[in-house]
C-alpha cells in the first residue's frame, strides 16, 4: 500500500498496528513515515475493483 | 566486465559467500531474486519479528553465492519494521556484495541512500533498473560516468525484460572488495564526522562513519547498540554528539540530508540528459508552480475552487443534495413513513420518536443519507482526486512559510488537511507533529477554524446562494486562522522546527484509487455517523417529550439575539455538539425553511464554525492534550465564536454589506 501523502510503501504489516486510539476496526492506517492516515480498504472493494499490492514469490 | 555466466542453482547450505539485494519497495528486487536463484528459495521470519526473509542460491562462474533479498527500506536510518530488519541484517551478518537496485525513473530519490551504503563501507554493485521505462520516458542515463564517479561497479537494467541480467552476473563475480570508493561532505560536516567516529572504538560491521551520520541523526537503535559496545567510552560519544548539536544549532538531520541531496546531485550532473523529442517536463514544470509562492498560491485558490466551491458545494450540497433530500424525502419518502405511522402507531411518543419533527427516521435518518453523505462523498471525490495527484506535499512546501508565523511547519499541513475530512481524527494526527508547542496550536486551530468535510460541504452550499456571503465567511475563516495562529505563536514561543521532505512526482490520479479510497471513506463515514445521529435524534426526542429542549432553546435565545439570529437556529447549535455536521444540517433546515435573512446566514455559518468541537473532538482532545488544555480550548473557542459572530453582525448590519 502506497502513502497518499509522501508515496512512500507502508509495510503489509503496519495496519495490524493499533494506533492506540481506538479499539481497532477503524481501518485507517498511519503512514510509518510520515504520520498521514490513509484509508485501509475493504476486502470487499479489494474484490470489486482489483487488489493493486502485488504478491511476492512464495 | 566479463559476462555470460552460466548459472546453476545450489542448495542454502553449500552456498558460501552472501549477496543482499536492498533497496527502496517496488524497485524490482525481488524480480532480480528470483532471476538470480531460480525456484529454489526458502523464506522465513526475521528472529524475533514478523518480517520474512527470502534467500536461495546459485553459482556464477564456479563460485557459490547465498543471496538474500532484504526487506525495502528508503534509508539506512530505519522507520518501519521492515527497514529496521534490513539493516539489522547489513550489521550483523556482513554481507560479500551489496545489490542496491534502484528505479532508474527516480535516481535523484534513491541514490542518497547508495551514499549512505558506500559509506557505510560495504561492498556495493549499483543497479539501474527499469531503465527501459525511464528510456520511454526520454531520460538517457551516461552509467559510464556515473560509475567513475560513484567509484564502484554500475549496471543498467530491466530485470523485468531479462535485460542487464548478464551484466549484473559480471559484476557480481568481477567485484573487487579492495576498491572502495571515497567521497565527502561539506567541510564541517566531515569535521563533525570525523570527531565522534573517533570517539568509537568497537567493531560495528560498518565503517565508524557511517555509525557517526547515524547518532548525529539521533538513531536510537543504534545509540543503544552503541553505547552497549562502548561501555565507559560512551560518555565521550555522547558528549561529542551533544557539542556538535550546541554548535551547529541546526536540525542534523536535515542537515545531513540536505548535504547528501547536494552531492547527489553533483555525482548526477552529465549523468542523465532528457531526449530532445519529449524535452518538455509537464509534470516537474507543474510540481514547480505550485511550490512557488506567486504561482502555487492562484493553483490553490483554483483548486478550492473548482475542487470545493463547484464540485462540493455546488454540486454535491446543491444538485445532489436537492435531489435526495428535497426530491425523495421530502416528497415521496418521510410523507409515506410519516402517513404509515400515523396510520399504525398508536402511541404520541412512538410515533415522535421514528416520524416526528427529530424522529430516527424523519430527522436522524434524513440528515445521514440525504444531506450529509451526498456531500461528504462529493468531498471525498475532490480529496481523493487531489490526495492522489501527489499534490498535498507540495501545498506542504507552499504554506511551510506561512506556517512558519503561526508557530508550526509544513508538516502541520497532514492534520490541517485531514481536519477538513474530520477534525476529530485529525486531532489524533496531530502527534506527528515534533513539539508540543505545534501540537498545541494545530489542536487549536482545528478546533476553530477547521470545518468538517460535512460542515464545510453544507455551508458552501448554503452561502453559495448569497452574492458575497461566501466572501466573508472565508475571510473570516482564514483571517481568524491566521490571527489565532499567529497570537498563538507569540504567547507560546518555544523552538521552530525545520521542514523538509521528499517531494514525490506529480501524477495524473488513477481511477481505481480514487474509487477505492472514496468509497472506503465513505463507508467508514456512513458507518461511524449513522448511529451516533440516531442516538442525536432520539436524545432530541427525550429533550423534546420532557420539556428538556425547549428549556435549552429559551436558555441560548438571548444569545442568540446578541447574534442577531431568530430562536429557532439555538437546535442548530446544540445539534452542533453533537456532531459538527448534525449542526450544519440544522442549519440547512433552517435556510430551506427560509427562517434566515443573508446576514443572518452568514452570521449563522461562521458562528457554527467556530463553535466549540463536538464531543468526540473535545473527548480526543482530552486524551491528547489533557484536560487543562483542552477545558481551556473549550473556552476560548466559544468565547471567540459567539465573540466573532456577535462583532460581524453588528459590522454587516452597520455596513449594510448582504443586506
Amino acid at each position: 500500500m502506497i502513502c497518499g501523502f509522501c508515496h512512500r510503501e507502508i509495510p503489509e504489516k503496519t495496519p495490524e498496528v493499533s494506533c492506540g486510539r481506538c479499539g481497532g476496526g477503524c481501518r485507517k492506517v498511519h503512514c510509518p513515515h510520515c504520520g498521514y492516515e490513509n484509508p485501509l480498504p475493504s476486502p470487499l472493494f479489494e474484490r470489486l475493483f482489483g487488489r493493486k499490492d502485488k504478491e511476492k514469490k512464495k | 566486465m566479463k559476462c555470460c555466466a552460466a548459472e546453476k542453482e545450489l542448495t542454502t547450505e553449500q552456498a558460501q559467500k552472501r549477496i543482499y539485494l536492498v533497496g527502496n519497495p517496488n524497485v524490482g528486487k525481488s524480480v532480480l531474486f528470483n532471476a538470480l536463484t531460480g525456484a529454489y528459495t526458502t523464506v522465513s521470519n526475521y528472529p524475533g519479528t514478523s518480517v520474512e526473509v527470502f534467500r536461495g542460491s546459485c553459482e556464477i562462474h564456479g563460485v557459490r553465492y547465498e543471496v538474500l533479498d532484504t526487506p525495502g527500506m528508503y534509508s539506512l536510518l530505519p522507520i518501519t519494521e521492515e527497514e529496521r530488519v534490513a539493516r539489522d541484517m547489513l550489521l550483523s551478518e556482513p554481507p560479500d556484495l551489496v545489490l542496491h537496485v534502484i528505479d532508474a525513473r527516480n535516481i535523484e530519490r534513491m541514490l542518497p541512500m547508495t551514499l549512505q551504503l558506500i559509506e557505510a563501507g560495504l561492498p556495493v554493485v549499483l543497479v539501474v533498473n527499469i531503465l527501459d521505462e525511464a528510456e520511454r520516458l526520454g531520460l538517457r542515463f551516461d552509467l559510464h560516468v556515473l560509475e567513475e564517479k560513484l567509484g564502484i561497479p554500475v549496471v543498467g537494467a530491466a530485470v523485468r525484460r531479462r535485460r542487464g541480467l548478464k551484466e549484473i552476473r559480471a559484476a557480481i563475480v568481477g567485484f573487487d572488495p579492495d576498491e572502495r570508493a571515497v567521497f565527502s561532505y561539506a567541510a564541517d560536516l566531515e569535521k563533525d564526522i570525523s570527531r565522534i567516529a573517533s570517539c568509537l572504538t568497537a567493531d560495528y560491521g560498518i565503517d565508524a562513519r557511517a555509525i557517526a551520520l547515524l547518532l548525529m541523526q539521533r538513531d536510537e537503535q543504534l545509540t543503544d547498540l552503541v553505547r552497549g559496545r562502548e561501555g565507559d567510552q560512551f560518555a565521550a560519544v555522547e558528549a561529542a554528539i551533544n557539542e556538535i548539536a550546541f554548535d551547529r544549532r541546526v536540525d542534523l538531520h536535515l542537515r545531513i540530508s540536505l548535504e547528501r541531496k547536494r552531492v547527489c546531485k553533483g555525482v548526477l550532473e552529465g549523468v542523465i540528459r532528457q531526449d530532445g523529442q519529449k524535452a518538455f517536463d509537464w509534470s516537474g514544470r507543474l510540481s514547480d508552480l505550485t511550490m512557488n509562492p506567486w504561482t502555487g498560491i492562484p493553483i490553490l485558490l483554483l483548486v478550492l475552487y473548482f475542487g470545493l466551491y463547484h464540485f462540493v458545494g455546488n454540486f454535491g450540497a446543491g444538485t445532489v443534495v436537492d435531489f435526495l433530500e428535497a426530491g425523495l424525502f421530502e416528497e415521496y419518502i418521510n410523507p409515506w413513513f410519516i402517513e404509515m405511522c400515523r396510520n399504525w402507531l398508536p402511541w404520541n411518543w412512538l410515533f415522535e420518536l421514528l416520524a416526528g419533527e427529530y424522529g430516527i427516521f424523519t430527522l436522524g435518518v434524513r440528515y445521514a443519507v440525504a444531506i450529509v453523505l451526498p456531500i461528504v462523498g462529493t468531498f471525498f471525490v475532490a480529496f481523493s482526486l487531489i490526495e492522489d495527484s501527489g499534490y498535498f506535499p507540495r501545498l506542504a512546501m507552499l504554506v511551510d512559510r506561512v506556517f512558519k508565523q503561526i508557530g508550526l511547519n509544513g508538516r502541520a499541513v497532514i492534520p490541517i488537511v485531514l481536519g477538513f475530512g474530520c477534525d476529530t481524527m485529525a486531532t489524533i494526527v496531530t502527534r506527528t507533529l515534533e513539539t508540543r508547542r505545534e501540537r498545541f496550536i494545530a489542536t487549536l486551530l482545528l478546533a476553530l477554524a477547521i470545518p468538517c468535510s460535512a460542515q464545510l460541504g453544507v455551508i458552501l452550499g448554503l452561502l453559495s446562494a448569497v452574492p458575497g456571503a461566501l466572501l466573508v465567511w472565508g475571510g473570516t475563516m482564514v483571517g481568524l486562522f491566521l490571527f489565532i495562529g499567529f497570537l498563538s505563536a507569540r504567547l507560546m514561543p518555544g523552538e521552530k522546527p525545520m521542514f523538509y521532505m521528499e517531494i514525490p512526482p506529480l501524477r495524473l490520479p488513477q481511477p481505481r484509487n480514487v474509487i477505492v479510497k472514496t468509497l472506503t471513506r465513505m463507508q467508514w463515514y456512513f458507518l461511524e455517523i449513522f448511529p451516533l445521529f440516531i442516538i442525536a435524534s432520539v436524545l432530541l426526542v427525550i429533550g423534546k417529550l420532557t420539556g428538556a429542549l425547549d428549556a435549552l432553546v429559551r436558555g441560548l435565545r438571548p444569545v442568540m439575539e446578541l447574534l442577531g439570529l431568530p430562536a429557532e437556529a439555538a437546535a442548530a447549535f446544540i445539534f452542533g455538539f453533537f456532531r459538527r455536521d448534525f449542526g450544519a444540517a440544522g442549519l440547512y433546515d433552517l435556510q430551506t425553511g427560509g427562517l434566515l435573512s443573508p446576514v443572518q446566514l452568514t452570521v449563522a455559518a461562521v458562528t457554527l464554525t467556530l463553535f466549540v468541537p463536538c464531543v468526540a473532538q473535545f473527548l480526543i482532545m482530552k486524551k491528547e492534550r489533557g484536560w487543562k488544555a483542552s477545558l481551556g480550548i473549550f473556552l476560548v473557542v466559544t468565547l471567540l465564536a459567539f465573540g466573532v459572530g456577535f462583532s460581524l453582525n453588528r459590522l454587516l448590519l452597520a455596513v449594510g454589506v448582504l443586506a
